[in-house]
């Protein structure tokens, strides 16, 4: 990823991640997404916070990759298809 | 000389001029080109031609990739696998998915080309739709370029800038390179002005 950052917030997606966890979606780092523009995707389709997309967007191009949703199998196509709309490196797997 | 896209009330106004304009749109159209669906022809048998009618994948096209032979590796960056570890996964969801996410990408990329085709004079005004259109329509002609440019880490694309300079004009990649640089610049600046909202 390359470099820069915003505002919005959702709790109820907070509540929803710690229900149930069989599956996950993956973001992948990738050289050419830029990295404001994944934060800005964090927070435009999860609705996260700018804080919380920030980090999210921090380990995927540190780590590698980062989960950034989890919770039904059906759900986690869903988020993977958007975020591939969007342009960036997905996957989905069961979380084991 | 282009100007940066700037927030102006609800709008999103840049500065681009003919010729800036003119490869914006060719390479927003080449991009279309490679991701558009195929367009379906009806094939006389009612239930395949109501089931492309949902925008469902033709029957006879369902299959392994392999029969289909091998992709162009951007459409494999710009649709990737969705399975790292499941091969019959992948093929179910992209069985499943494809159609949409071409339908959805090329219609993204066909907002941003009429959004540069109706400037006014060098200046382009973007309306919200428009400019969240644009900023991904320019992510993925930035992913094919990527993809041609050979970009596959980190290191490589910081490298690019270096590679811009010690590049002779004769050097094919040049302008690619160039290309790349100047929407990577063009599409920072609307994510900035899209997220200061």
């Amino acid at each position: 990823m390359s470099i820069a950052p915003a505002e919005l917030s959702r709790t109820d997606i907070e509540q929803d991640l710690s229900v149930d966890r069989p599956w996950i979606t993956l973001v992948w780092n990738d050289p050419v997404n830029l990295m404001s523009y994944v934060t800005y995707v964090f927070q435009t389709y999860f609705g996260y916070s700018r804080e919380k997309a920030e980090k999210l967007m921090l380990d995927v191009h540190q780590k590698g990759k980062a989960v950034v949703s989890n919770g039904p199998r059906e759900k986690m196509e869903r988020d993977t298809e958007a975020m591939q709309g969007y342009g960036l490196w997905a996957t989905l797997q069961k979380d084991d | 000389m282009a100007r940066a896209f700037r927030r102006k009330g609800a709008r999103f106004v840049a500065r681009l001029d003919d010729d800036e304009r003119q490869v914006v749109v060719g390479l927003l159209e080449q991009t279309h080109e490679l991701l558009a669906p195929v367009p379906r022809e009806p094939t006389g048998d009612p239930f395949e031609d109501l089931v492309s009618g949902l925008g469902l994948p033709r029957l006879k096209d369902v299959g392994d990739d392999a029969a289909q032979g091998p992709r162009d590796p951007a459409l494999e960056r710009l649709l990737p696998s969705a399975h790292r570890e499941d091969p019959g996964l992948a093929a179910e969801f992209r069985r499943l998915t494809e159609y949409g996410l071409r339908e959805r990408k090329a219609a993204n990329l066909a907002t941003a080309i009429s959004a540069l085709q109706d400037s006014d004079g060098d200046k382009v005004r973007l309306d919200q739709e428009q400019a969240q259109a644009m900023v991904v329509a320019l992510t993925d002609v930035r992913l094919l370029l990527g993809e041609r440019l050979g970009l596959r880490t980190d290191e490589d694309a910081d490298a690019l800038h270096d590679r811009l300079e010690a590049a002779s004009e004769a050097d094919p990649q040049l302008y690619l390179a160039a290309y790349y640089d100047f929407l990577t610049w063009l599409q920072e600046t609307l994510i900035q002005a899209l997220m200061s909202m």
